[in-house]
């Protein structure tokens, strides 16, 4: 398997190539080219052992996290190598990053695709820290070993994180497992929590890395929204 | 005549520097800005028929005509898509594009509508664009724009393919075999056969727009 990103800047996008046998999922919907060996099909989000009833609630909980119900696969189905080309919906860079030496938390919507060897388990964060955050109720964990593949509205860049750092919840892209976090306000209170425009941000305590986008894309929906007309129910 | 890619892929424009006495035609709205040796003139290019042909493949009943009179001039030429713009020679040659693709010419080149089926019309409209003849041509789209070598066939998903060359055809068809993939409506994908090179873009205006559309206001009982 060998993930090749293209091009910096606006139009991020990953080509995966991958040998006989091997697999990729992504986020249903984001292949825009594949070689024509490449067996395409659909699947459930669901743990290796759970049955029907625990497929449907992987996918219940795989839509509060802001994904889609489904995931895509993509399999060589000839005995030859074979590629297929993924890209998010926004513009913004795209990036790949190992599991293995690290268990990685990704935001609902930065998950692109990663490794057929990467369990995908959606974590609900329990009412009081999910309900206030924009990222959705739920985070997806990335586990075992290969490659995971995240997308950024804009730069993306990687903190390491020795102590710990603060940030708004809408330019988290992903974390390691091992980080602590919290969820509060920017502000000593209320109102100038509000008054600064940042609303709520996560605090995060411990050791290890933290990938952010230069970018909120609800800032931009919500600049966009409003001057489109409206919309029914 | 010499010319420039600027700022590729994501914001590209190109800047063509013509000597006095040589033109370039654009869609109409692609000048960015222009010298002032440079002077416009609206034409319907190829007549009346091949003109209402354009407008079915989606790109303007008209193509401006640059010309730089009295001395060399530069313009900038720009899509209306944040994107790559691809440079392509054509010696007595043939492409097909989406619509929208198209940007500007140099030379002899003719531009018309192809009947694309009614395959075509579940993203990009009935109508295609081809484009041939000898000259310099600039396409581009939405996103990055990679070649892609077709030896046999390929698969893109529908509505990134943005140009392909005339020995490549290609069938629409779903991607998974399952019928659970056909209930819960999987992407529709192209499939092209032949050989020859394609080019496809990796951003979707369509897919911008669903994101979009949550944000909407929802309509109240008042509006």
């Amino acid at each position: 398997m060998n993930v090749k990103i293209d091009t910096e800047g606006a139009f991020g996008s990953a080509l995966v190539t991958l040998e006989s046998g091997e697999k990729f999922v992504s986020e249903a919907g984001a292949m825009y080219r594949a070689s024509p060996n490449m067996e395409i099909s659909v699947e459930s989000r669901k743990k290796k052992d759970e049955g029907m009833w625990g497929a449907l609630k992987s996918g219940i909980k795989a839509m509060f996290a802001g994904e889609s119900f489904f995931l895509s696969s993509y399999t060589p189905n000839d005995g030859q190598a074979g590629e297929v080309g993924l890209a998010p919906t926004h513009q913004g860079e795209v990036l790949s990053v190992k599991v293995g030496p690290e268990v990685w938390i990704c935001s609902g919507g930065s998950y692109l695709g990663s490794s057929g060897s990467i369990t995908l388990d959606t974590q609900y964060q329990g009412l009081s820290k999910g309900m206030f955050s924009k990222e959705g109720l739920v985070f997806v964990q990335a586990a075992g070993e290969g490659d995971l593949l995240v997308n950024g509205f804009g730069r993306i860049s990687s903190v390491d994180v020795s102590g710990g750092i603060t940030i708004d919840n809408g330019h988290l892209i992903a974390f390691t497992e091992g980080l602590e976090y919290t969820i509060s306000k920017a502000g000593s209170g209320w109102i100038s929590s509000m008054m600064s425009g940042e609303g709520l941000v996560m605090n995060f305590r411990g050791q290890g890395k933290v990938l952010v986008q230069s970018h909120d894309p609800s800032r931009l929906g919500g600049a966009l929204g409003p001057l489109l007309p409206p919309r029914e129910g | 005549m010499k010319f420039d890619i600027v700022s590729a892929p994501s914001y590209s424009l190109v800047e063509l520097n013509l000597n006095a006495g040589e033109s370039v035609k654009v869609e109409p709205g692609a000048m960015a800005w222009m010298d002032t040796t440079i002077k416009a003139k609206t034409e319907m290019e190829g007549g009346l028929f091949a003109g209402f042909q354009r407008k079915m493949a989606g790109e303007s009943f008209f193509l401006n005509t640059y010309t730089a009179e009295g001395g060399s001039g530069t313009i900038g030429i720009a899509p209306g898509y944040s994107g790559d713009i691809i440079k392509r020679e054509l010696n007595d040659e043939t492409l097909y594009m989406e619509r929208g693709a198209y940007l500007c010419h140099v030379g002899n080149i003719e531009t018309s509508a192809t009947w694309e089926g009614f395959s075509g019309t579940f993203a990009e409209g009935m109508f295609g664009l081809r484009v041939s003849g000898t000259g310099l041509l600039f396409f581009g789209s939405y996103g990055d724009v990679q070649e892609v070598e077709v030896d046999g066939s390929y698969t893109v998903d529908n509505g990134y393919a943005v140009a392909w060359e005339k020995n490549l055809d290609y069938s629409i068809g779903r991607s998974g075999r399952s019928i659970r993939s056909f209930l819960f409506s999987d992407q529709l994908i192209c499939h092209f056969h032949g050989h020859g090179k394609l080019w496809v873009q990796t951003r979707s205006p369509r897919n911008l727009a669903a994101w979009v559309h949550p944000f909407r206001r929802v309509k109240q009982k008042s509006d």
